[in-house]
């Protein structure tokens, strides 16, 4: 396989054109706007669509009707643009069509910042729009991961019908790293509900309106079913040295690579540190959370933000073992300062 | 305007856009912007309201600010949304004698801000008919994130999302026109200038607009020397001629009634204003000559439906 040097957004993008995305709809906006102008480059060339919208809200929408179609399209954008886009979003997770949404992710709330944030968590992963929804979250940590999770993101969105988003902080669409360049995908799962034109067959609607009580109900009951059985197929996550660890920290994205060094640093100071990072934000990676807390004294949640992921972290834990957190926003935290922050913990817990 | 319009006894009013702004040499932006705040009284005040953009980021960066006026910037897509908001608060306020003096409610946005993701709230701001500016500083693409195409992008400009190679040639849609599209909003004042010269046309469009009660709007040309890709030396050459080749036309409509500002002395040829333009360079490559002819014969187009509106 072909080593190429590429930058995270233009690995993510030429990802989802391995993956056989024919058609992206895009609107600038730093730190992801790399993303639409590889997509303008190259989808001309490969017999692709690439239409650049006058406004994110009519981004999503161009998505809803191409996902619609039972085409494999995208969009991307960075947080402010995201908020504007969850509309569409709630409607497309209703309409169940399989579509991606890369956030590439900076700093809020308001108008915030441009730099690298995760404090999109709760937007990501409680559905973000109006009405009981999920859409699948995946956090890629490097550009190899932007171009594997981009084609990975198409699976699961034809597997169980459903957005997936792919939030990468703003960090990782924008660095440089060596990647093996992957082969195209040849064979796409049938879909039998697309809006194809219908001679010789009945029509198919695609609809995200209901009106009567019960049906809204059972509309209801049925995603909720659907997401039941994604929490039970597609949780992951990665450990790292959990199994005799005493502080466990978990951190996702481009923070689980920075958090990994601090905790190898740790152990050499005789500390007993790990590492559990969450693959998938949404569903949550509970049960390896639990795994990983076998001989856990102590966790930290280790973020981009204030202090969202910590949540879930507990949720999974219910009580078990208390969970601190460490973040920080407009900085990235380096691996100096997890490293004391996980010496200080261990030093009061007498660890 | 009572006086006879003087440059020199113009710039010796305080400034209202201070130097020391973040915008790259040789824009437009700056120009614009205080040439329209130019126009204003001594003693009126003024509320500048800013859409996203790269004059936002640059004039803006709070807590420091270039403006001697007051400023407020929310988002993308809702300058006039936030115009209309804060006129509202001030007409009530007046109405309970809690402010006195001349407000002025003066909103700037480039094209991407204004001809597409802000146009819904630009629309709306102008048919409810607050007493407002609303300045749209266009140099024809997204320059703020990295020169993107905008619907004020002329056909065959080269950006980041219309690029040129082997399938593409630049953007294949026609720049949107959004002046004729704000006449039909049937406001009391609407005008097309550029800064040129010694800024006349400028100044007394800025003043007419402030000074009509009601919605009013500018578009004002603003060259780009990043994304037009030309040296910024140039700023003043370039814009001359934009409108010298009647690419930007210079007229006003004053209660739906059309007034042609400038005739040019001779009608230059369009590729006088695009081969300056590394945007434009393909245009001038072997083959691609046909180019050059349909965006002339467009300009032509335009130039005479104009004349006709601005003759009857």
């Amino acid at each position: 396989m072909e080593r190429v040097l590429m930058k995270g957004n233009e690995a993510l993008a030429e990802g989802a054109i391995l993956a056989g995305c024919r058609g992206f709809f895009g609107y600038p906006i730093t730190p992801s706007s790399e993303i639409a102008e590889y997509m303008a480059r190259k989808m001309p060339k490969i017999g692709g669509v690439f239409v650049q919208a006058e406004s994110e809200l009519a981004a999503i929408n161009m998505v809803y009707g191409g996902a619609s179609t039972g085409a494999r399209v995208m969009t991307a954008s960075s947080s402010p643009g995201l908020s504007l886009k969850q509309e569409g979003i709630s409607f497309i997770s209703e309409a169940e069509l399989p579509c991606l949404i890369v956030n590439v992710s900076r700093g809020g709330p308001g108008l915030g910042g441009i730099q690298p944030a995760q404090s999109d968590y709760f937007q990501a992963t409680r559905g973000g729009g109006h009405g009981d929804y999920h859409t699948i979250v995946l956090a890629p940590s490097g550009s190899q991961e932007m171009m594997d999770f981009a084609m990975e993101a198409f699976e699961l969105a034809d597997k169980y019908r459903i957005p997936v988003m792919i939030m990468a902080e703003g960090t990782l669409g924008n660095i440089m790293e060596p990647i093996l360049m992957r082969e195209p995908v040849t064979k796409f799962s049938e879909k039998p509900w697309a809006t194809t034109g219908c001679r010789g067959r009945k029509p198919n609607i695609v609809n995200t309106l209901h009106l009567g009580n019960e049906e809204l109900e059972s509309r209801n009951h049925q995603l909720f079913n659907k997401y039941q059985i994604i929490k039970e197929n597609e949780k992951r996550a990665d450990a790292f040295l959990v199994e005799d660890a005493e502080i466990v920290v978990v951190a996702f994205g481009i923070m689980s690579r920075i958090v990994k060094k601090a905790v190898i640093e740790a152990r050499k100071k005789g500390v007993k540190a790990g590492l559990v990072r969450p693959v998938t934000l949404w569903p949550f990676p509970d049960e390896h959370i639990r795994t990983a807390a076998k001989n856990a004294r102590l966790f930290l949640s280790v973020e981009i933000s204030m202090g969202q992921m910590i949540q879930d972290i507990q949720l999974a834990l219910a009580g078990r073992v208390p969970v601190e957190f460490y973040g920080r926003i407009g900085f990235t935290p380096n691996p100096e300062e997890i490293l004391q922050e996980i010496m200080r913990l261990a030093e009061r817990e007498g660890l | 305007m009572s006086k006879i319009y003087n440059l020199k006894r113009e710039v010796e009013k305080p400034v209202r856009l201070t130097g020391g702004h973040r915008l790259c040499a040789g824009c437009g932006a700056g120009v614009v912007v205080s040439g329209v705040l130019r126009a204003l009284d001594k003693e009126d005040r003024a509320v500048v309201v800013n859409a996203t953009s790269c004059l936002e980021v640059s004039t803006f960066m709070y807590p420091y600010t270039a403006y001697m006026d007051s400023y407020i910037h929310s988002a993308f897509e809702n300058s006039a949304a936030t115009c209309s908001g804060v006129e509202a608060a001030y007409n009530a306020l007046k109405r309970r004698g809690k402010v006195d003096g001349a407000v002025k409610f003066i909103t700037f946005a480039g094209d991407g801000g204004t001809y597409d993701i802000g146009f819904q709230s630009l629309s709306g701001a102008m048919e409810r008919g607050h007493d407002m500016v609303y300045v749209c500083y266009d140099n024809e693409a997204y320059m703020n994130t990295g020169i993107q195409r905008s619907s004020s992008t002329p056909r065959f400009a080269g950006t980041t999302t219309t690029p040129i190679g082997s399938v593409g040639q630049g953007k294949k849609q026609n720049k949107k026109d959004l002046t004729e599209i704000l006449v039909a909003h049937n406001i009391p004042y609407v005008a097309q200038t550029a800064p040129i010269g010694n800024f006349k046309d400028l100044h007394t469009k800025a003043y007419n607009a402030i000074y009509t009660e009601g919605p009013c709007f500018l578009n004002v040309l603003s060259p780009c020397p990043r994304g037009w890709d030309y040296p910024m030396a140039k700023l003043a050459e370039i814009t001359k001629l934009a409108v010298d080749t009647c690419v930007w036309p210079l007229f006003e409509v004053e209660e739906g009634v059309w007034h042609l500002s400038y005739t040019p002395k001779k009608k230059l040829p369009v590729e006088d204003f695009l081969r300056p333009q590394g945007r434009f360079r393909h245009m001038f490559q072997k083959g691609n000559e046909w180019m050059i002819k349909e965006a002339q014969q467009y300009v032509d187009q335009k130039w005479e439906r104009l004349l006709e509106h601005t003759s009857a």
